[in-house]
């Protein structure tokens, strides 16, 4: 049986054996990722993987299982298996067909483009840009570079049978003048065209550069300038969050709050899969049903959660496409942008701090939104309209909704952020929010 | 399973590699996620496949597949040669696996009770009673439990790890977890969150013996009172008492992760980061004499537990900070050759799909010699911070904050009430520095330790005892 039959022999299989609903989703990947540090490859690597994630439902009674060694043998076991775990299993609270295919999808999703994975060309990418970042200043660099080509076919019960690729090339660089002077950008596409490897090393290294010598900040409330990085951190807790799996855990900052005002009128949030040769592009959700762009808060107000069938059900409402089988998220997040350019936003600061990059965001109280984060990278003191100093060790201590709510403008330019800290490709400006509560460690 | 790995071995000996080292994993996992007492799916994982690892020309070269065909193996390894070659033109110091005392063996974790023997049924009403325990403590102080998601995990590992200098280890480790993300609520009084994680090595023997319904009973009854009783926390300087939970995510935070040679060196710099440490920091002292932490993989039992570690190495008890003073650095061959030691035998890996790389085990605060109540009496104004919600650091490892969640004022040696939300916000160097006394019984937390890129969260336990800070500064939210 050639691999991409796979899906629908064990939606067929499944049936016979009593499942009433059935999914199957056949991935076949290969990546290739090189790791530098102090300016020299650290250790490449090349991974193949084949695997099945099969959902099944016998009505109300759920279970899940993915599926590693593709002999037929062993599916047949595995599925077997699944369905007697899906009947002992106790049924859930309510009972959610899968949705009735065939569908059609928009062919632009269907196709991915070239990315090279081949180790001559992507070891290029890495010396090019860790020679960008060192020509701007930098002492070192280190990074990631991903190139990534993936398969995907889907079969479900609903008369489904869908198939897309996807290609991804991502490199994250971190510049170093010293051990505290640093700055971190990254390029992430889906296109090789969009692929900008120097322009990432060319930008780290002048953060670094600009954030010598840096001192001890001062805590406070202060108007700051947050660099795409930063903000895509944000506007991505949004978007996760926006999950109807997560809401109803309590595990959001947005339960309750369907139509009420959570961010600054220029605060406008979509997942937008359908947009064709980005990171986060794909054609169907984990149900098979096409995605769609969907605002999730538009001019500040919520407008939607994030639904698979099961979710819409429960909520009383439409599936969105943003299935996951168990846990419906985002896949491809855009802030609608500003009118103004990023210095046109340092110039409305006063007295206040530019943040380029963040990390380790943690939250007391999901559902409050109270959390803090750590700026990382260079952070710079600025006073009337001008960057005066770097500066560090400050933490932003806050509240989600009231930066959302503090949001006074964004910038016109938008960057594609998706890197260790931030999960979901977010398409993200400059935001300029007021009254950001900064806190520092004392002794 | 050893066919394959000697046959990775022998081929990448014959390519012309300097070194070799085949993984071969499987987990079987089996997970229930019950979501406001209602099972949401029950979930069934089989990740199988090998790792490989080789040295060509000084440059390192990782592949992994998920099917052990011998083409696809082969591919795979041709792959990580090529790859490793093609890097090696941006190496200037070509990397060496250091020594370390290299084990041969069989390390098979019995379980006491199989997990196969454990029926979907049993689990089920194991969390929909402790669910039910949830609702029942936090009725007692007319508080609702709004949202509860548990997620209970049962795995078995299998692995071989051999490499191209003699290491030969076959292990079978089952691990037991659970997490769980509770929210109370009141209507004048809003929401309060907890979230914990259970974990060890073991059969299921290990969850029955944590009692989950009286363990949901006791942690959603505090986090009722916290939300009820709370009151402002004092702020300023003054003692603090940090409670077991809390000293070991500062033990693991603030000692193990600026002890993992690999970040010493910078390689984790772009993700994770670096460290306030430097090659030369052995023998710095970074805290008071009452400092002691260690990571130690060898307790049995424990979430983080193995022998020998993914290169083979026997493991051992590793003391990171003594009396104070940093003693050791955590440490795989790779490291282990740059600093001219003995690699510790930190190298893990989470899965076969994952490079192996430095990790902690269970790092913990060594106990003292002060009893739970002596630890108190002597603070005349002070808080105790018994858990934590909200906490992070700073990618150095220096600056950091703990938001404490149940916590109590302290006046003249007795806890007095609840207090909300204290924080401290402190520098490494600081908070060991100010470190006066430790409690002589520890205790350990389960938790995912994430690192590396792609990122590996790994079981490991945190821990230690109460430890008594002096002069410290609080705020509150």
């Amino acid at each position: 049986m050639k691999l991409s039959e796979i899906p629908q022999y064990i939606v067929d299989l499944a049936r016979r054996l009593g499942a009433t609903d059935v999914a199957a989703k056949l991935v076949e990947s290969q990546r290739t990722m090189i790791r530098f540090s102090n300016n020299e490859v650290t250790v490449s690597k090349t991974f193949f993987e084949n695997s099945v994630d099969v959902f099944l439902m016998v009505e109300k009674h759920r279970a899940a299982t993915s599926i590693s060694t593709l002999s037929l043998k062993n599916i047949k076991k595995s599925i077997e298996n699944l369905i007697k775990v899906a009947k002992s299993t106790p049924p859930a609270d309510i009972y959610a067909p899968l949705p009735k295919g065939p569908f059609t999808y928009n062919p632009e999703l269907i196709k991915a483009p070239e990315i090279p994975l081949d180790a001559d060309t992507l070891t290029g990418y890495v010396e090019s840009a860790i020679k960008c970042a060192l020509d701007k200043g930098a002492e070192r660099a280190a990074g990631t570079l991903t190139a990534s080509r993936f398969k995907v076919a889907l079969a479900t019960s609903g008369e489904v049978y869908a198939s897309e690729e996807k290609a991804s090339i991502e490199l994250s660089i971190r510049a170093f003048v010293s051990e505290l002077a640093t700055g971190q950008a990254v390029s992430v596409a889906s296109r090789l065209e969009d692929f900008n490897p120097e322009e990432a090393g060319r930008m780290a290294g002048e953060i670094a550069k600009a954030a010598s010598n840096p001192k001890p900040g001062e805590p406070g409330k202060y108007m700051a300038l947050l660099g795409p990085m930063v903000f895509a951190d944000i506007a991505s807790q949004v978007g996760a969050l926006s999950s109807a799996f997560l809401v109803e855990a309590g595990q959001s900052f947005l339960v309750d709050k369907i139509n009420s005002e959570v961010a600054s009128e220029k605060f406008t949030l979509i997942d937008d899969p359908t947009l064709a040769g980005t990171l986060g592009a794909r054609a169907f959700d984990d149900e098979g049903v096409p995605t769609r762009r969907n605002i999730i808060v538009e001019r500040g107000v919520l407008k939607t959660y994030l639904h698979n069938s099961i979710t819409a059900k429960k909520f009383g409402v439409e599936t969105t496409g943003n299935a996951g089988i168990i846990v419906p998220h985002p896949w491809n997040l855009v802030i609608e942008p500003g009118g103004k350019s990023p210095e046109e936003l340092l110039a409305e600061i006063d007295d206040g701090i530019y943040v380029t990059n963040d990390w380790y965001l943690r939250y007391q109280n999901y559902r409050t939104g109270d959390f803090s984060t750590i700026p990382r990278d260079g952070m710079f003191r600025v006073r009337n309209g001008e960057i005066v100093e770097s500066i560090r060790e400050l933490r932003i201590s806050d509240n989600m909704l009231r930066i959302l709510r503090n949001i006074v403008d964004l910038s016109r330019s938008r960057t594609w952020i998706r890197w260790w800290e931030v999960e979901i490709p977010t398409l993200t400006p400059y935001a300029l929010i007021s009254e950001v509560n900064f806190t520092k460690s004392r002794m | 399973m050893e066919d394959i790995a000697h046959y990775i071995i022998d081929s990448a000996r014959n390519m012309g590699a300097e070194y070799a080292e085949a993984r071969l994993q499987t987990d079987l996992r089996e997970s229930i996620v019950m979501k406001n007492g209602v099972l949401e799916a029950s979930v069934l994982e089989e990740s199988r496949g090998v790792g490989i690892r080789i040295l060509v020309d000084g440059s390192l070269g990782f592949a992994s597949t998920n099917s052990m065909r011998r083409r696809d193996v082969e591919r795979a390894l041709k792959s990580a040669f090529k790859i490793a070659r093609s890097a090696s033109r941006l190496i200037k110091r070509k990397i060496t696996m250091g020594k370390g005392e290299l084990g041969s063996g069989k390390v098979d974790i019995k379980p006491r009770i199989n997990f196969g023997s454990v029926d979907l049924e049993s689990r089920v009403n194991l969390l929909k009673e402790a669910d039910e325990q949830a609702i029942n403590a936090s009725s007692m102080l007319n508080v609702k439990v709004p949202s509860r998601m548990i997620v209970l995990d049962t795995w078995v590992t299998e692995k071989l790890v051999m490499t191209s200098d003699g290491a030969n280890v076959y292990s079978v480790t089952p691990r037991a977890a659970l997490f769980t993300f509770i929210t109370v609520f009141h209507p004048q009084k809003g929401p309060a969150q907890r979230y914990f994680n259970l974990g060890e090595t073991g059969g299921w023997e290990v969850v029955e013996r944590w009692n989950l319904p009286k363990i949901f009973y006791d942690e959603t009854y505090a986090l009722s009172k916290v939300l009820m009783e709370a009151v402002k926390t004092p702020e300023g300087e003054m003692d603090a008492v940090l409670g077991p939970e809390v000293v070991g995510i500062v033990s693991h935070e603030s000692c193990g992760h600026p002890s993992e040679a690999d970040r010493i060196l910078g390689r984790e710099a772009a993700q994770a980061g670096e460290t306030f440490l430097k090659p030369d920091s052995i023998g710095l002292r970074v805290g008071s004499n009452y400092v002691n932490v260690v990571d130690d993989p060898t307790i049995k039992g424990s979430f983080g537990f193995y022998l020998y570690d993914d290169e083979g190495v026997k493991a051992r008890r590793r003391i990171l900070i003594k009396e104070g003073v940093v003693n050791e650095f955590l440490h795989n061959r790779e490291t282990a050759s740059v600093f001219g030691v003995e690699s510790n035998g930190s190298s893990r890996s989470v899965a076969y799909n994952r490079e192996p790389i430095v990790r902690m085990a269970n790092t913990f605060f060594l106990p003292g010699d002060y009893s739970e109540e002596e630890i108190f009496e002597d603070i005349k104004h002070g808080i105790y911070m018994k858990s934590f919600m909200e906490w992070n650091i700073d990618d150095r490892r220096f600056n950091q904050r703990y938001v404490g969640l149940e916590a109590y004022r302290i006046e003249n040696g007795e806890l007095r009430e609840m207090i909300r939300n204290p924080i401290l916000e402190i520098t490494t160097i600081g908070l060991w520095s100010s470190v006066d006394a430790a409690s002589k019984k520890p205790e350990f937390q389960a938790a995912y330790c994430g690192k590396g890129d792609p990122m590996q969260g790994i079981p490991v336990w945190t821990g230690g005892p109460h430890i008594r800070l002096r002069k410290v500064r609080i705020g509150g939210a």
